[in-house]
């Protein structure tokens, strides 16, 4: 069997390694000896990451023929990818570059466990035939000028969506340890290391707001699967593990926000529920792909 | 009291308390926590298996278990039920106790003007502006105009103004939308399981499903093929159904995965494919004489054709066909004990000078074990065939599909409104100080504190930036 050449993607890939371990540990440093010029190094330096995640998931586009969102590693990218931005945001609108130590370590972290993956979960392959959904309206207007092939479908906009929301929970999970940690630091004393984190009322407050953007983002996620199943299964709900995870992770946010919102639950007890609900989406995401059979197995 | 009375005042009580303990948000977060918790078990147990599976994977004990408590199909289960009712019922009296006092609040919009309500504030600003006390009205108004507020307005006796400015009061209603949203979805999934079903049907080429007593219809398959990649990999498979309606053809269509054909409400899916059990294309029969190693001719048999065998006075004809042969010895009858090509057997008719003399099963992976030509040393051989692709076609109606996308679109309405339009509040208050001009402002946010203290910032900067001003910050 022929294989596809994947030289490029993994070329960029291996550059972003390089350069994701650089930005985590720029940050690290930065939170350690506060100087101006490693703090801006660092956001530069995620800035290119970020490019370069984005050229390798161009270039697997290309390689494979089909947007790269078809398997564990590919996603993985995605995610990362996502996360990367989603921080940037984070840290343009807040000035705030001791997120980075954390958050971008948790970029870095997951681009190890991309690169460790067993090879199956790596190759270029083709589409299977349930993964083959093009929006038809789109294939119509974008055939008249002979770009067909770039029309996008439900698996585009399912798993974007989803992933815009698993990467701001990661976001919210980072700075909800920081919380933790500044808030232990707060109550002995305020000094050492974790001092030089921002205020616990602000990592409480940003944390909950990630998880206000990553909420909506999995129910959209959700309803274009179902949508998506509906057309595919001939069904829009079969309980099947992913989409039952993905209900439990749902159901552990939901009961963040009225907790937070209606009983006004602030502080430890959101903490924790948000590092909760953090462990639910990893399960969602790799915990059901490795362990757990079902339709969903592709990632 | 008399006992009556004392009945009403328990019976009172008792509604009071079951309505409060519907009317509680905790009850919401204990019921979304335990359904996530139990729908757990639902993911690890393996659903809708037959009961030997389950007790080859925990033992018989654990298997009782699994059983009893429903794990074999929790989500059918009726406690599981009972847990997603409990909820619903908790957020139907949870949006019955909470919208109508919201709406009268926000559609009776009493501000309050007074200075002093501004200092109790936790977000707010004072800052003097050099200018008189009209053009920092003028310039106050273009702030509102700007980023959107409506305002109203009103003069003291003092020769103060006080506003107050506000936007976004639709984003309360985000969660009222997403509450309503899945009322209409479960509405969609009863419907859907009331009303709607489901089944699996499997066709070869010719053959046809009947929806006659459903819908008054029949499918025909005209063609089943599969698409494959340069890899070998399969790309896709597909099926030409045609529709048949008092035996004319009314509709063709090509159906593949992601794509199904709809009719009369009714939705075929492709969802399989697989090779006949009991049906080949084709079959190659031997024909060995009694001291001969190998056959010495092989005749291509099509399904049920008679073809002669070359050299001898017998023909042959394919009538039977299973994957997996199997003997069920309470109906006599030969069955195939699944769809793989396990034990492959074929029943053919031997004629003898154009005359039948007997039907026997011949075995591809044991040839010759028993006798298949009546008083003859002569034997058939079973050499191998060519099977007959069938196309797996899931029949699905399910009429409440719709009105769940159409909860999904509130819900994506509400999500919107709820977490992305923030209610925003402004009270300001202006008094002049002769040429210069103070201004305190202090604001209430439904959520978000932080997209508040930005919104004061960025109103002080509207000030500077129109005209020179001291800051004076607390």
């Amino acid at each position: 069997m022929d294989q596809p050449k994947i030289v490029l993607s993994l070329m960029f890939f291996t550059m972003a390694f390089a350069f994701y371990g650089m930005t985590a540990l720029l940050y690290i440093i930065n939170w350690v000896f506060r100087k101006r010029w490693i703090g801006q190094t660092a956001t530069a330096m995620a800035i290119i990451s970020a490019f370069t995640m984005l050229m390798m998931l161009i270039a697997r586009a290309g390689e494979s023929g089909h947007a790269p969102f078809s398997n564990l590693y590919e996603s993985m990218a995605l995610f990362v990818w996502a996360l990367t931005v989603g921080y940037l945001v984070l840290e343009f609108r807040y000035k705030l570059k001791t997120l980075g130590a954390f958050v971008m370590t948790i970029a870095f972290l997951s681009v190890i466990s991309a690169s460790m993956l067993p090879y199956k979960f790596k190759s270029v392959a083709p589409l299977n035939p349930a993964l083959q959904n093009k929006w038809k309206w789109m294939v119509n207007l974008f055939s008249k000028v002979g770009l067909e092939n770039y029309a996008i479908g439900w698996l585009d906009f399912h798993v974007f969506a989803t992933f815009i929301g698993y990467a701001a929970f990661a976001i919210a999970f980072g700075i909800s340890i920081m919380f933790l940690l500044k808030l232990r630091n707060e109550e002995h004393g305020n000094s050492g290391l974790f001092s030089r984190l921002p205020e616990s009322k602000l990592l409480d407050e940003i944390s909950y707001r990630a998880i206000a953007w990553g909420f909506p983002f999995l129910g959209v996620g959700i309803v274009s699967g179902a949508v998506w199943a509906n057309y595919a299964w001939g069904t829009y709900w079969s309980w099947d593990p992913k989409e039952t995870w993905s209900l439990i992770t749902w159901f552990v946010y939901a009961a963040y926000l009225h907790a937070r919102v209606t009983r006004g639950w602030k502080g430890k007890r959101c903490a924790w529920l948000s590092i909760l609900g953090f462990l639910a989406v990893m399960f969602l995401y790799w915990g059901v792909s490795f362990i757990l059979p079902g339709l969903h197995a592709y990632a | 009291m008399s006992k009556d009375k004392e009945k009403t005042v328990l019976q009172k009580t008792l509604r009071k308390r079951i309505w409060s303990f519907f009317n509680s948000v905790l009850l919401t977060i204990g019921t979304m926590l335990s359904l996530a918790l139990v729908s757990i078990i639902g993911t690890v147990v393996e659903q809708n298996k037959d009961m030997e599976t389950y007790i080859q994977e925990y033992g018989e004990k654990w298997a009782g278990y699994i059983s009893w408590a429903g794990f074999n199909d929790m989500f059918h289960t009726w406690w599981f039920s009972a847990l997603l009712g409990l909820l619903v019922i908790n957020i139907l009296v949870c949006t019955i106790e909470r919208f109508p006092p919201k709406w009268k609040v926000l559609l009776a919009n009493k501000p309050n003007f007074s200075p002093t309500f501004i200092d109790k504030l936790q977000h707010r600003k004072v800052f003097t502006v050099n200018a008189d006390k009209d053009a920092t009205d003028t310039i106050l108004k273009s702030f509102f105009k700007k980023k959107r507020y409506k305002f109203l307005e009103e003069s003291a006796k003092d020769g103060s103004s006080a506003f107050y400015a506000w936007k976004g009061v639709i984003g309360r209603y985000g969660s009222d939308f997403t509450h309503i949203s899945l009322f209409v979805i479960l509405a969609g999934a009863i419907i859907g399981s009331v009303y709607g079903y489901k089944s699996f049907k499997v066709i070869t080429v010719g053959s046809t499903i009947n929806m006659e007593k459903r819908a008054g219809f029949n499918l025909r398959l005209d063609k089943f093929w599969i698409d494959y990649y340069d890899t070998g990999q399969i790309r896709q498979y597909n099926s030409i159904l045609t529709v048949v309606e008092d035996g004319k053809d009314i509709v063709e269509k090509q159906i593949w995965v992601n794509e199904p054909l709809l009719y009369k409400g009714i939705r075929f899916y492709q969802s399989s494919w697989g090779t006949s059990w009991n049906k080949v294309d084709a079959a190659e029969i031997g024909f060995k004489r009694k001291d001969d190693e190998e056959s010495s001719t092989i005749v291509r048999v099509k399904w049920n054709t008679k073809v002669d065998i070359p050299d001898s006075p017998y023909a042959v004809k394919v009538i039977g066909y299973a994957a997996d042969f199997a003997f069920d010895d309470a109906r006599k009858a030969v069955f195939s004990k699944s769809m793989e090509a396990d034990n492959p057997a074929v029943m053919v008719e031997l004629y003898k000078d154009g005359e039948h003399i007997s039907s026997p099963w011949l075995f591809l992976k044991y040839p010759g074990l028993f006798s298949s030509i009546p008083d003859s040393d002569d034997s058939l051989i079973f050499e191998g065939y060519r099977g007959v692709l069938f196309s797996g076609i899931s029949v699905n109606k399910d009429p409440g599909t719709n009105v769940v996308w159409v909860g999904s679109c509130i819900m994506g309405i509400g999500f919107i409104l709820a977490f992305f339009i923030f209610h925003k509040r402004l009270y300001i208050n202006i008094k002049s100080n002769g040429s210069s001009t103070e201004v305190k402002i202090g604001g209430v946010i439904n959520k978000n504190t932080m997209a508040l203290e930005k919104e004061l910032e960025v109103f002080c900067d509207h000030f500077e930036k129109k005209q020179k001003t001291h800051k004076r910050e607390f």
